[in-house]
């Protein structure tokens, strides 16, 4: 049986190595062009081909988005641009734009097309229209539950991808145009200004919208039992460590499950795991009941900062025994801590003695991007991290 | 040109046509009819074009209704249904239905290619997104072969949810709740009406759009149909408008006269018929 994919996002080349080395079977990406997110990094076509020809010797897949609402100007290098992406060996195109589907399908049979969320599908009748002309996958709209989802596989056989975890938007994707009244930014073309997260006066209290971030990690049993072809994790703008979090955690869930060891108890840990990484809390929205008053926030501001992530592991100083780190966050002697590597091993450790790039002892870690030393007994592989547990109990002496 | 209005507080008018949001099918519209209620009109009134909006979005529990009702609208003398969802279409071909359609996806009726595309797809007509500019309106009157529909007075629609976002905001409170609120956006002092009904929340932005002055440019770019909606707007008042506009149009959009008093009676607000959106903010 194949198993179900694991989708993850990427803003640069760094993290898309990172979240693929991490675990996921395939990442998309946005171009410099005709993405969603026309500020964020996004690369370049040079990028897109290191990007594929990286994946492709792993035997994973790099997808692109083109999922904007195209506007007149838009189309006028679009066909040429297309062209350049497929020589660059992208493996699917993620769209919204009809007339862009059928040009890619027509011109590049042999290369995906992914109907994007953008088109908020929610009916087996729409997937069937797809279906005809020519689409290869399908990613629902958020607000479909899972009964649904299984009819939908039933009557039309279409790959359908799913979002599993990470931020929503609080109206139907494409049906929301607040961001260009409210602040000239083009909601459909890449400039979201996420309108749904401002607190608005009332005669009574503020009336605020914002909905928690999704997190379907306890359904993902029945999801793949469902028959869905592809598990997408929201975020091109994370940060590393966010990604090789959630990725690795849902990674280990795929995997237990189909070998039958997610125990209870194992569950705990990767959700614990997960809700680490978190800046806002969490629900399933849609999946299995409508979304209701649970699910969204009534206060102005949601967000918060998360600073567990402590290092990135950059190499090995082989004389000294220790492992050479780049800080992120502040850490001190007694800390407990997790140093964590891309294929999934996990190795507690308790911080005695920290140093710095000289091996000049410190009493704290308190510099981000500071190079520091570790004592440990091997190299760890790069893109390994420190995440972590527990701080030390402070003498009250 | 034609006049398409959607009406809000009266049964007569002047205008060419009439829009009418069917009842449980559509959204961001204020009021709707039930199929009955609909026919009724459409006996009451044998000259006018009639257009249906049916613009939901549709999920797998709805589509057997949503065949029922295509079924039946197609046997009533309408004029085309206005529709969001790909479903509708996708019915159109396998039911076979004789009735002519109207791409309505609000935000995205952006550019001449995809209205081509549709067109090929036995579209007929397309309403033009309120977000994009003139210049881009004529360029898709010039480029393609879709018949254009142009949304000139109205306060815009700017968003839907699925969500029940005002009973919500209500339950928290722990106060009985509203249908309808007003909201302000704080950084630029402007109101926005939020509906919510049986499909979800509707929100709108409070502010007047008055295209009268891009009328005269639609008219000699042959623009076939213009769109006024009443919601929002004093009914005498619309009246007169529509009235007013009908002969403006007569007249070969010369009449300065209309311009004037319309600008001071809708106001300045041109919505983005002259302003582009931004979308890179570096």
């Amino acid at each position: 049986m194949d198993k179900i994919e694991l989708l993850s996002p990427a803003g640069d080349l760094e993290r898309l190595k990172v979240t693929l080395l991490y675990g996921a079977d395939a990442v998309y990406i946005g171009g410099e062009k005709y993405s969603l997110r026309a500020n964020a990094t996004n690369f370049t076509l040079d990028d897109i081909k290191e990007a594929t020809t990286f994946a492709h010797k792993l035997n994973k897949k790099v997808y692109l988005t083109l999922n904007i609402v195209f506007h007149n100007e838009d189309m006028t290098g679009v066909e040429e641009y297309i062209k350049d992406v497929v020589e660059s060996g992208i493996d699917a195109f993620i769209v919204s734009d009809p007339f862009i589907i059928s040009h890619i399908k027509t011109n590049y049979p042999k290369v995906e097309v992914h109907l994007s969320t953008q088109n908020s599908t929610s009916n087996y009748k729409t997937i069937e229209y797809f279906k005809n002309e020519g689409i290869d996958r399908v990613v629902l709209a958020r607000e479909v539950n899972l009964e649904d989802m299984k009819e939908m596989i039933e009557k039309t056989g279409v790959d359908l991808e799913i979002f599993i975890h990470g931020a929503m938007c609080t109206c139907f994707s494409g049906r929301c145009a607040l961001s260009n009244y409210v602040t000239n930014r083009d909601a459909n073309r890449g400039g979201c200004a996420q309108v749904c997260r401002f607190a608005f006066k009332t005669s009574e209290e503020d009336f605020t919208m914002a909905t928690k971030d999704l997190n379907l990690a306890r359904y993902i049993g029945k999801i793949i039992d469902t028959g869905i072809k592809s598990l997408k994790v929201e975020g091109r703008m994370r940060s590393l460590y966010y990604l090789a979090t959630v990725i690795g955690t849902y990674r280990e869930i795929i995997d237990n499950y189909y070998a039958n060891t997610l125990t209870e108890e194992k569950m705990q840990v990767l959700e614990s795991r997960l809700s680490r990484v978190a800046n806002r809390e969490v629900s399933t929205q849609y999946l299995t009941k409508e979304a209701d008053y649970t699910d969204q926030y009534y206060s102005g501001r949601q967000e918060l900062s998360n600073q567990d992530y402590l290092g990135l592991i950059t190499g090995y100083d082989y004389e000294n025994n220790c492992l050479i780190l780049v800080e992120r966050n502040y850490f001190a002697p007694g800390d407990s801590i997790e140093i964590f590597t891309p294929s999934g091993e996990i190795y507690p450790y308790t911080v005695t003695e920290i140093y710095d790039e000289n091996l000049n002892e410190l009493e704290v870690a308190r510099h981000p991007e500071q190079i520091l030393k570790l004592k440990f007994s091997k190299p760890l592989p790069a893109y390994s991290m420190i995440r972590l547990i527990k701080k030390a109990q402070i003498s009250k002496e | 040109m034609k006049i398409l209005v959607e009406l809000e507080n009266q049964e007569q008018t002047t205008a060419d046509g009439l829009i009418l949001a069917l009842k449980d099918f559509s959204v961001q519209s204020k009021t709707t009819y039930t199929k009955e209620e609909i026919s009724k009109i459409i006996n009451q009134n044998p000259d006018k074009e009639i257009f249906i909006s049916l613009n939901k979005n549709i999920f797998n529990s709805e589509i057997e209704a949503l065949k029922e009702t295509l079924l039946y609208l197609d046997t009533l003398n309408i004029k085309g249904i206005f529709f969001y969802d790909l479903a509708v279409l996708q019915l159109k071909k396998e039911l076979n239905l004789k009735v002519d359609l109207v791409w309505n996806q609000t935000y995205m009726v952006n550019n001449y290619k995809t209205c081509n595309y549709y067109y090929q797809k036995g579209v007929k007509y397309a309403l033009l997104s309120k977000e994009i500019t003139l210049a881009e309106i004529i360029e898709i009157v010039k480029r393609s072969s879709i018949t254009p529909m142009v949304e000139v007075v109205s306060f815009p629609s700017v968003a839907f949810s699925k969500r029940t976002l005002i009973t919500n905001y209500y339950k928290n409170l722990n106060k009985q709740p509203k249908k309808e609120i007003t909201v302000l956006e704080k950084a630029t002092n402007q109101e926005y009406e939020i509906i919510e009904d049986e499909s979800g929340t509707n929100f709108f932005f409070k502010k007047l759009t008055n295209g009268t002055v891009v009328i005269k440019d639609l008219y000699e770019n042959k623009v076939p149909y213009i769109i006024m909606r009443e919601y929002g707007i004093d009914s005498e008042l619309f009246k007169e408008l529509t009235n007013d506009t009908k002969e403006y149009i007569k007249g070969n959009c010369e009449d300065t006269n209309y311009l004037l008093k319309y600008q001071k009676l809708l106001g300045d607000n041109t919505n983005f018929f002259f302003k582009k959106t931004i979308y890179q903010v570096r």
